[in-house]
């Protein structure tokens, strides 16, 4: 299958050195960035660099939101040569920062590194992969009485996963590894607003920080009963919160982490699960 | 008569405290099992029920529970364990320490009604 890559407001001779690349087996499309809106169709994000920083920052974070969880990477290219940090970019959810500049041989090989797809779950996974989309489903239904739909699921060794409010909790035990649900603000507040039974404009930031710390308890606790006398029992910790917009999670230990995402109406929220059976449990069930 | 909720989730609380106050009880609220504690000491002979969560900072509510069964002052008022988690083991746990009842989150507004019903 064609990878589809998206070209958002650049010149002719960037897109013309993409299009030279990447080669045939691609399709490389060109929108301008007014026009942009769900963008999880694309294999990969090409975007321009203007001599505006804080331009360029505010239309990679809304590109990133528009990539709503999938590990689309987005490329910035710069077009002078590279000054000062590239950490804002990256930051604000550019995935890399490469220069027309750069030898052509190493582009290609950067680029074509990127379109490599994320790894699938391997059936055994798929049982505790379909287990926590289950319990996120029925927590949502149950408490907040809105409808959420598990689209896809993928794995991701390093990824950085970008939201405004996470909640996380730790789990241990038979299987050791971390459970994090990742939302923007509006759905965020949707969801407390009805567990609340209440308005939306009533829920302010310490409840939202609140109610989603419960939620991601709520998923941990009801997803743990599923998983007794089997390799993936755990036990759950308190919940933390991570704040912030845009703010990233990553993973350090190498362990596989498999993204969940879901959607409610038009809005979408993903739940990250890593999570390892410790040495003496995998022998025990050997 | 009054109602104790404890539970380190203020959502959690709100939601809680809802559906008791159209059952027309008033309600104090606690985020961990030493606030539960102090609100006793100062209403204690009011208290109807105690709502509490398990998972809480601080004492949690497995051990404030086995504290006030030991305390001949409070041991009489029922204490209602609410957790996010729902093995056998521990639902056992609760009631062998003298839990009057135990309900899994998530739940309804009406689970919890004909919970509150069922258990006091």
């Amino acid at each position: 299958m064609t990878d589809k890559i998206l070209t958002i407001d650049c010149s002719p001779p960037v897109i013309n050195v993409i299009n030279d690349l990447l080669g045939k087996d691609t399709d490389v499309e060109s929108h301008a960035f007014d026009d942009i809106r769900e963008l999880i169709n694309y294999r990969m994000i090409i975007i321009q660099d203007s001599d505006d920083q804080d331009d360029v920052l505010k239309r990679i974070r809304k590109i990133r939101y528009a990539c709503y969880f999938r590990n689309i990477p987005i490329i910035l290219i710069k077009i002078k040569d590279r000054t000062g940090s590239i950490e804002s970019y990256i930051t604000a959810g550019a995935t890399e920062v490469l220069s027309l500049g750069d030898p052509q041989a190493a582009l290609r090989q950067i680029l074509k590194g990127y379109l490599i797809p994320n790894r699938q779950p391997l059936t055994e996974e798929m049982d505790y992969i379909n287990s926590f989309a289950e319990h996120t489903c029925n927590v949502i239904k149950t408490v907040a009485s809105l409808d959420a739909s598990f689209e896809e699921v993928y794995f991701a060794n390093d990824f950085k996963i970008f939201g405004d409010i996470s909640g996380l909790i730790a789990l241990s035990g038979g299987a050791d590894g971390i459970l994090g649900i990742t939302f923007y603000w509006p759905l965020a507040q949707k969801i407390i607003a009805q567990m609340m039974a209440t308005d939306e404009d009533k829920i302010n930031a310490e409840l939202i920080h609140d109610g989603v710390a419960e939620i991601v308890n709520m998923i941990g606790g009801s997803t743990k009963k599923a998983f007794v006398g089997k390799p993936y029992h755990f036990e759950i910790s308190l919940p933390t919160v991570i704040v912030g917009s845009g703010h990233q999670i990553s993973h350090s230990d190498n362990a596989p982490v498999a993204v969940l995402i879901f959607k409610i109406d038009f809005e979408y929220f993903a739940l990250k699960v890593c999570l390892k059976p410790n040495k003496e449990n995998k022998e025990q069930g050997a | 008569m009054k109602v104790i909720i404890a539970d380190d989730s203020l959502v959690m609380r709100r939601i809680i405290e809802n559906a008791i106050q159209s059952m027309g009880l008033e309600t104090l609220h606690a985020g961990n099992g030493h606030e539960v504690i102090t609100l006793l000491e100062k209403h204690g002979n009011n208290i109807a029920v105690i709502f509490m969560d398990w998972n809480m900072p601080g004492m949690n509510g497995l051990e404030c529970l086995k504290s006030l069964k030991g305390n001949d002052l409070f041991k009489h008022i029922p204490v209602l364990i609410i957790s996010t988690e729902s093995e056998e083991e521990r639902i056992d746990t609760a009631m062998a320490a003298g839990a009057k009842g135990y309900l899994t989150k998530p739940f309804t507004s009406e689970e919890l009604i004909k919970f509150i019903n069922k258990s006091i």
